[in-house]
């Protein structure tokens, strides 16, 4: 593509947006004392807040231009993959949630270990450090391969300046930082995807003369309002195939794999909170995202169809999204537009290389380190780690430049990574019987078979629903079915042969023990009973050991025992729990509406003198 | 535009998704993850099953707006 895009101010308002972030991320920094509050947050966010940042994990700067670019060519359907996470929520909610929330698991790997052994943490943990780099390394593309064409930087020094950008801000503030700039940056993008779809259809209406809706509405073909894709045809954008690798294989590998979206549910400050956030991100945030990341596609589509000479006749399908907001959009708010582009890549990648540098720190340095490590040495090396990742990244990018497009990039991770681990991790918790050999046997196994399903298609064929197989180039999306199908089989038919795991060891790794994971992480029977969550004023007690001491009374209002664990938050809601900690409660006393804290809370909390918080109890 | 463009996937998405669905809540019902004596776990089985037919409705209501714009 060659036509000039941006101006003089647009570069500014870019430059300034990364500015901004960078501050805003740092500022964060103050929060993480621990390598707990470095990677999750220390457990304490409201569901609203992990919400929105879901949302900017969950689009990537890959998002807007790979989609714009399939909505685009085929119109609504573009939305299939953002609109098919639902069917695995129930097992998601009520099964992996409160698994990885009250066993305390710092990474995936660590669940494999305890449900299975080490070798299989150690093969799982080269799995998804594979994934999340490489992952890290498309993001770094795709924001490059657009910023690159409005300040004509080389995109290798673009990759470069991206990197540095997002590791200062990182650096220093870990997981807080990352929910924080994230909840910024979520907000960005939606509004900008938001406001380019308003300015996109009031210059449909512009070129056409009538209302900018009606003209983007009749001005798209009836089989581009569908909004699933034709059932196996063509090969490379078909519903069934694009089904199994991302209905299926990329919704359970997103919401019980990502290690990025696991560390944010861990931030929640309780389990219900963390199914709100999953709830309302499916439910009302995924639709809105689909829009926000399509639409350039439609309205190009739309113009094309109205005016064919406005957007290049010889533009690339990826280059869409920067076309159509380059002539929709005034100077400056392109510039605004393309940095919601960095929002959604910063926002992502900061995730990937917070989950990556975690599970390097908590499953390799760790269990190989022979001498205990103090917080600050490890804080210190988590630190160092997340540039070490961000460095391979960039290192993975000209490898990943070689594929045809990003959509078949991001996709051959998806069918490639996702099934062995997908299928290890659900039948490790959904499968008792599945045993640790078979976890091992599914992993090289099941890689095996797939990697033969790539030299033989035909292997794939009776897989393939009848979608065409592509001289010289195979199956694409279909290749997830049969891939999940091998790793299964395999790991079904070793686990029959095999002596399955003592029922001991699997105590609160199964889904079958999710009732009584509450008491485990409690450490006593959990107190069920509902009561009210009061507003107290807080009291320092430097020699109070770690436990919050209320009055009689308002133990009484939330249903408290000594003993019981109970959460306590400024009361400002709008603060998400920033400033919270857990604990539990002490001996009470006589004193209503007061609340004796010690050192270790106010330091963990930062809690503000003169300011009231709210208590709550957990369990 | 024929059957494999419109009702076909929906069909298929609703059928093998809704297998998984309903797989899903027995298992969490019947391990007692989900207990459906608990009046916050029923909120969720609603809002669960809510969810599903939210899609459901979404993608069919277009199938049939697209259709009728032929």
């Amino acid at each position: 593509m060659n036509f000039e895009v941006g101006t003089q101010l647009d570069k500014i308002v870019i430059l300034v947006y990364f500015a901004v972030v960078m501050g805003f991320g740092a500022y964060f920094g103050k929060y993480s004392k621990t390598t707990t509050d470095y990677f999750f947050g220390g457990r304490r966010f409201a569901w609203w807040l992990i919400t929105i940042s879901i949302v900017a994990t969950g689009v990537g700067s890959h998002s807007f231009v790979k989609y714009s670019t399939k909505a685009y060519q085929y119109g609504l359907s573009s939305t299939m993959t953002y609109l098919n996470d639902w069917f695995f929520m129930p097992l998601f909610m009520f099964g992996w949630l409160p698994i990885i929330y009250y066993t305390k698991v710092r990474s995936i790997p660590e669940y494999f270990e305890r449900r299975f052994n080490s070798t299989a943490r150690y093969l799982a943990t080269m799995m998804i450090l594979l994934y999340m780099i490489g992952y890290i390394a498309i993001q770094f593309l795709t924001l490059a391969t657009a910023l690159y064409r409005i300040y004509a930087i080389p995109l290798m020094l673009t990759v470069v300046l991206i990197a540095i950008a997002t590791t200062i801000y990182m650096h220093f503030g870990g997981q807080t930082s990352v929910i924080f700039t994230d909840l910024f940056q979520g907000f960005i993008l939606i509004f900008a995807g938001l406001l380019l779809f308003f300015l996109g259809i009031q210059f449909l209406g512009n070129q056409v003369g009538i209302n900018g809706l009606s003209a983007f509405w009749m001005n798209l073909s009836p089989l581009q309002k569908l909004p699933l894709a034709h059932f196996n045809h063509p090969p490379d954008f078909n519903f069934v195939g694009i089904f199994w690798q991302d209905g299926v294989a990329g919704s359970v590998g997103f919401l019980f794999l990502n290690q990025g979206l696991i560390m944010r549910f861990m931030a929640a400050k309780s389990v219900n909170e963390g199914r709100k956030a999953a709830a309302i991100n499916v439910l009302l945030v995924l639709p809105i995202s689909a829009i926000v990341v399509s639409n350039a596609g439609w309205i190009g589509r739309a113009i094309t169809n109205v005016a064919p000479e406005m957007l290049p006749l010889e533009m690339a399908a990826n280059d869409v999204f920067v076309a159509v907001t380059n002539i929709v959009s005034s100077p400056g708010v392109f510039g605004f537009i393309i940095a919601a582009l960095c929002a959604a890549l910063m926002s992502t990648a900061d995730t990937l290389v917070n989950a990556s540098s975690a599970v390097i720190v908590n499953d390799i340095y760790r269990p190989l380190s022979k001498n205990v490590k103090s917080e600050k040495q490890e804080l210190k090396f988590a630190r160092w780690t997340s540039i070490g990742v961000k460095v391979i990244a960039v290192l993975l990018v000209p490898f990943f430049n070689s594929f045809d497009s990003i959509y078949e990039a991001h996709g051959w991770f998806h069918s490639t990574f996702t099934p062995p681990l997908v299928v290890g991790v659900f039948l490790g918790i959904f499968w008792k019987r599945f045993t640790s050999q078979a976890v091992i046997a599914t992993f090289l196994g099941g890689a095996f078979l797939m990697i033969l399903g790539q030299f033989y298609p035909e292997l794939i064929s009776p897989f393939s629903h009848g979608i065409e197989l592509r001289p010289g180039r195979g199956y694409s999306y279909i290749g997830a079915l049969y891939n999940i199908i091998v790793c299964a089989g395999v790991g079904v038919i070793v686990s029959l042969f095999t002596k399955s795991d003592s029922s001991k060891k699997l105590i609160g790794l199964t889904v079958y023990d999710v009732h009584k994971l509450k008491s485990i992480f409690k450490g006593s029977d959990a107190n069920e009973e509902e009561g009210e969550t009061p507003v107290v004023s807080w009291k320092l007690d430097p020699k109070s050991a770690d436990v919050l001491k209320f009055s009689i009374n308002d133990m009484k209002l939330m249903k408290a025992n000594p003993g019981d664990l109970v959460y306590i938050q400024d009361s400002r809601w709008w603060l998400g729990g920033l400033k919270s900690a857990h604990s539990k409660y002490g001996k009470p006393h006589n004193e209503d509406g007061v609340v004796y804290i010690s050192s270790s809370h106010l330091e963990h909390g930062q809690f503000v003198e003169g300011l009231t918080l709210r208590a709550e109890k957990e369990m | 535009m024929n059957f494999s463009q419109t009702w076909l996937p929906f069909i298929y998405l609703y059928g093998v998704g809704g297998i998984a669905f309903i797989i899903g809540m027995l298992i969490i019902i019947r391990s007692n993850a989900l207990r459906l004596t608990f009046k916050r776990h029923l909120k969720w089985v609603w809002v669960l099953i809510y969810g599903f037919l939210f899609y459901a409705a979404i993608h069919a209501v277009l199938i049939y707006v697209a259709i009728g714009s032929q």
